[in-house]
């Protein structure tokens, strides 16, 4: 991986807990080696949605809309499947204005990376409540304590079939780099929810109480046998459950037995893993090469 | 020669079938056809109808008045009895029935039937229809289905609720004995389309045997030569045909009515071979939402992979911050707009011209929406090649206006109107990327070279970007690439010939100025009223961004008269018009009933504005 000179002034506030992720995939990228054309991110919009532009790697970057990041990427990812798509959403980017999409990642498996910047509020719109704050929590700029419950990511992600489900936490940047390698070398849909403080609209969920409670957890989350599926998922969940006094890091589930959505398509499209659509050629001297007459003889009456 | 014939009965019945049986038989002998369907949000039960006008030229157009009406129940005999000229197929079984009893039926429906017949001193029964009708004139055949089905159930030992869907046949069977034509060809359809299966063949035969004995010869059609072959294609598939042919290799799209059946037949066909001895295949996504949609779409372009996306309004009204988004970052996305009865879910299984100022400006802020509109099924096929091509000469969203109406109804038709020439593929300014590549390297006409993702490290953001693609919200770097982007559309103004943007047809001092799905219906009551005395031009506008202006005030200056027809409310098209020629049109005929326009209605509306000088004709003709 080619190391290159960021010209772009980070804008984070200091202390936030991006910092922790971006150098975690910093660190990771470095000791997977991609060619940095091959490596693209998505990201959506909030302050995690600025990271592409921040990274200290040669990447290409896609700074997508508010909640799209998800369904624009399977995009990228389904006519290049060469490419490696690392996803980069906030938690309201993921589990509000884009769920549908985070739901329905889950039931393709495509072979990428989801990684949440899950720190509880809207940061960059000033400090409103994200489906991730607790009921009953008022952080600092809310006018009233929220009353809305919070999704639990590991849990609906264990749900709706990722088939690599982790959390981690900003500021332990080993445990999280090592994390996001493992998302990445995962074969399927990997999501790493990592926590996160925000120090200026988050009083509440701080560094402090954060280390206070988080601990790695030691299970083991591999299935093996198709078998296994549903008493590792309920295992899982179960597992994600712990919150108030400790809250496990670590990988919950891991499963490569789930056909990706790539060997899925490959079941209609027999060469389509090395003759995918951004490769195909479909002119020669700007003439159209692709040939339809056999499906207009079908229409044929006379 | 011009015969308008229409079956009709509850959905879910196989009526489809039938007029495509119908369609088969008559163009293989030598006919060209241009079918009209219609149909109610709703599976099964609900009243549909198809309209076959057929012609010994292509006709574009239905009719209201129909020559011969087939059907086999009570409901399409009170739905259309009124607009019936020549011949009614009906079930003998049915006529004890009163419009007042058919459930299915909406009430102002009822209303109006029973106002009709009994306002001509009638009751309001099936037999009291075809009293009705005989005095007009009408030649009523009576069949009795239950007979001719029972004779399948015991020849051939088929369950009751199968045998049931021969019905249809056996009315084709008496309509197809009416033309006089060779009843081999009706044989001959029958046996490509059911041939498969020997059941549903010996059944189909059976009862198409059994319905041309109801009926003899009327019409003395003679068979017609075929020089080369004829095929038999609606929108939908004309414009999925398009878009492969045209080298589409990503398709994303989410469930709506009219569009899905285009991406349902691109998966179908998703396999292809190239001229090259090559393979490859369409990518075909059913998404989440039409979010979802949009924006795969766009991802997958960056890649290099011609991408589109087909929907309607409401799904059309979600992609519109993708769009905007697309816009922004210069992608090329082509997205086929099945234009419907809108607003809101409006009329989901009819058509409209409601969206065109909508997708004129759909997405925020100003950035290059290219906007084609296709008028007929040639146009369509064409403007599906020509979509994919302008989106990534001008790397910008391509929206391709395809009305209901279009998209559902089927023509028969030459096959070499869609095997001539050679199918040009414009790919645009590209670079293969490399060190120090910047997408958005400034350039006089606005286009930057476009590598793809994977030969490059690149940048893209929704936020105002500088040419390497990251954020500046610096005044003067905004003030150059929002002038870049814009300046794609100069380009593409300055690029294509204002008269490729336009078609013309005849000379008048009358124009009738339009776009889309009723230039058909146009064309052939230019030809008819050309036979009474009555001379227009028509003049059908095929791209509204970038806008023909200098042409369109070139042949509109010195015209008494220049009449908007349009499936809406304002005359948008002719709204576009005076915003960009100032020229306002002098009158208008305008539906928004989300049937199309007919022949009939046309041309007395025309004579309206033309004779008696009327400003404004409002349609509401067709069931």
């Amino acid at each position: 991986m080619e190391e290159h000179n960021v010209t772009e002034f980070n804008d984070w506030c200091p202390g936030c807990g991006d910092f922790g992720i971006l150098r975690a995939e910093d660190l990771a990228l470095e000791e997977l080696k991609f060619d940095y054309k091959n490596f693209v991110v998505v990201s959506g919009i909030g302050c995690s949605g600025k990271a592409p532009h921040f990274f200290s790697h040669k990447i290409s970057g896609v700074h997508m809309l508010h909640g799209r990041a998800l369904a624009f990427a399977a995009g990228i990812k389904l006519s290049n499947p060469s490419l490696n798509v690392l996803i980069e959403a906030g938690d309201g980017d993921t589990f509000g204005i884009g769920a549908g999409h985070f739901v329905n990642a889950g039931r393709r498996n495509i072979d990428m990376t989801l990684l949440v910047h899950d720190n509880g509020v809207y940061g960059l719109t000033k400090g409103q409540a994200s489906p991730t704050l607790h009921r009953g929590e008022k952080t600092k700029s809310l006018p009233k304590p929220n009353i809305n419950d919070a999704i639990n990511p590991i849990a609906l992600a264990l749900s709706v079939g990722y088939t690599f489900v982790a959390r981690g936490f900003a500021y332990d940047v080993n445990g999280t780099k090592e994390l996001i390698k493992k998302a990445i070398q995962h074969k399927g849909m990997a999501l790493v929810d990592v926590l996160q403080p925000c120090p200026t609209y988050n009083d509440i969920n701080t560094n402090e109480w954060y280390r206070k409670r988080v601990y790695n957890m030691d299970i083991n989350p591999v299935v093996d046998k198709l078998e296994e599926i549903p008493q590792k998922i309920s295992a899982a969940i179960t597992k994600s459950y712990e919150w108030e006094e400790k809250i496990p890091l670590g990988i919950f589930y891991q499963n490569e037995l789930v056909p990706t959505f790539e060997e899925r398509l490959k079941e209609s499209m027999p060469d389509y893993m090395d003759n995918y659509p951004s490769v195909q050629k479909i002119e020669e001297n700007g003439e159209a090469t692709t040939v339809y007459d056999k499906l207009l003889q079908a229409r044929k009456v006379a | 020669m011009r015969l308008s014939w229409m079956i009709g009965g509850a959905q879910g019945l196989g009526v489809d079938t039938s007029a495509n049986l119908f369609g088969s038989a008559v163009a293989k002998a030598g006919y060209y056809l241009y079918g009209n369907r219609e149909y109610y949000s709703n599976i099964k039960g609900r009243h549909s109808y198809f309209n076959v006008v057929i012609g010994s030229k292509p006709y574009r157009s239905i009719s209201e008045k129909v020559n011969i009406l087939a059907s086999f129940d009570a409901e399409t005999v009170f739905q259309h009895f009124t607009s019936v000229t020549d011949f009614l197929i009906y079930d003998k079984a049915s006529e004890i029935v009163k419009a007042e009893t058919v459930r299915s039926m909406e009430n102002e429906i009822t209303e109006k039937v029973v106002k009709e017949l009994e306002s001509n001193g009638f009751g309001t029964s099936i037999s009291d229809v075809i009293q009705y009708l005989n005095k007009r004139g009408v030649k009523c055949i009576p069949v009795t289905y239950v007979d001719e089905i029972n004779t399948v159930i015991n020849n051939l030992k088929i369950p009751p609720p199968v045998a049931g869907k021969a019905k249809n046949t056996v009315a084709i069977g008496a309509s197809y004995a009416l033309l006089g034509l060779k009843a081999d060809y009706l044989r001959s359809a029958i046996k490509e389309q059911f041939g498969k299966n020997d059941l549903f063949y010996n059944m189909n035969m059976l009862a198409a045997e059994a319905g041309m004995k109801y009926a003899k010869a009327n019409y003395n059609m003679e068979e017609l030569q075929i020089s080369d072959g004829r095929v038999q294609i609606d929108g939908n598939t004309l414009s999925a045909m398009g878009k492969i042919a045209g080298g589409l290799r990503f398709q994303s799209y989410y469930p709506i009515t009219p569009a899905s059946d285009e991406s349902t037949y691109i998966e179908a066909n998703q396999v292809v071979q190239t001229s090259t001895g090559g393979s490859g295949g369409v990518v075909v996504v059913q998404s989440e939402d039409e979010l979802a949609a949009i924006n795969m779409a766009i991802g997958s372009s960056l890649t290099g992979a011609r991408s589109a996306t087909a929907t309607s309004g409401p799904g059309f009204s979600l992609m519109s911050e993708g769009i905007s988004w697309a816009g922004m970052n210069e992608v090329p996305v082509l997205i086929t707009y099945y234009m419907r009865g809108a607003p809101a879910t409006g009329l989901p299984t009819r058509s409209g011209q409601a969206d065109l100022k909508f997708a004129l400006n759909v997405g925020h802020g100003e950035f290059p929406r290219i906007i084609i509109a296709s008028g007929d099924h040639e146009e369509v096929f064409y403007d599906a090649i020509y979509g994919l091509n302008l989106a990534e000469r001008y790397q910008t969203p391509v929206i391709h206006i395809i009305e209901k109406g279009l998209a559902n109804a089927y023509s028969v038709l030459d096959m070499k109107t869609f095997s001539g020439p050679k199918i040009a593929i414009e790919r645009g300014l590209l670079s293969e990327g490399g060190d120090g590549y910047k997408r958005f390297a400034f350039s006089e006409n606005g286009i930057s070279p476009r590598a793809f993702l994977g030969k490059a490290s690149i940048f893209y953001t929704g936020d105002e970007h500088n040419e390497m693609g990251h954020i500046t919200e610096e005044s003067i770097n905004r003030r150059i690439i929002y002038e870049k982007r814009l300046k794609k559309l100069e380009t593409a103004d300055k690029e294509i010939m204002e008269e490729s943007m336009v078609n013309v047809y005849g000379e008048a001092e009358n124009v009738i100025l339009l776009w889309g799905a009723s230039k058909g219906v146009a064309l052939d009551a230019m030809e008819e009223l050309n036979e009474k005395g009555v001379y227009v031009e028509v003049v059908q506008v095929r791209m509204f961004n970038p806008y023909p202006k200098e042409y369109m005030r070139k042949i509109l200056s010195n015209k008494r008269r220049i009449i908007a027809l349009e499936s809406n409310y304002y005359a948008q098209g002719a709204e576009v018009l005076t915003e960009k020629t100032g020229i306002t049109p002098t009158a208008s005929i305008l539906k928004w009933t989300g049937r199309p326009i007919l022949l009939d209605e046309l041309v007395s509306a025309i004579e309206d504005v033309v004779v008696h000088n009327k400003k404004r004709v409002v349609l509401d003709g067709g069931a």
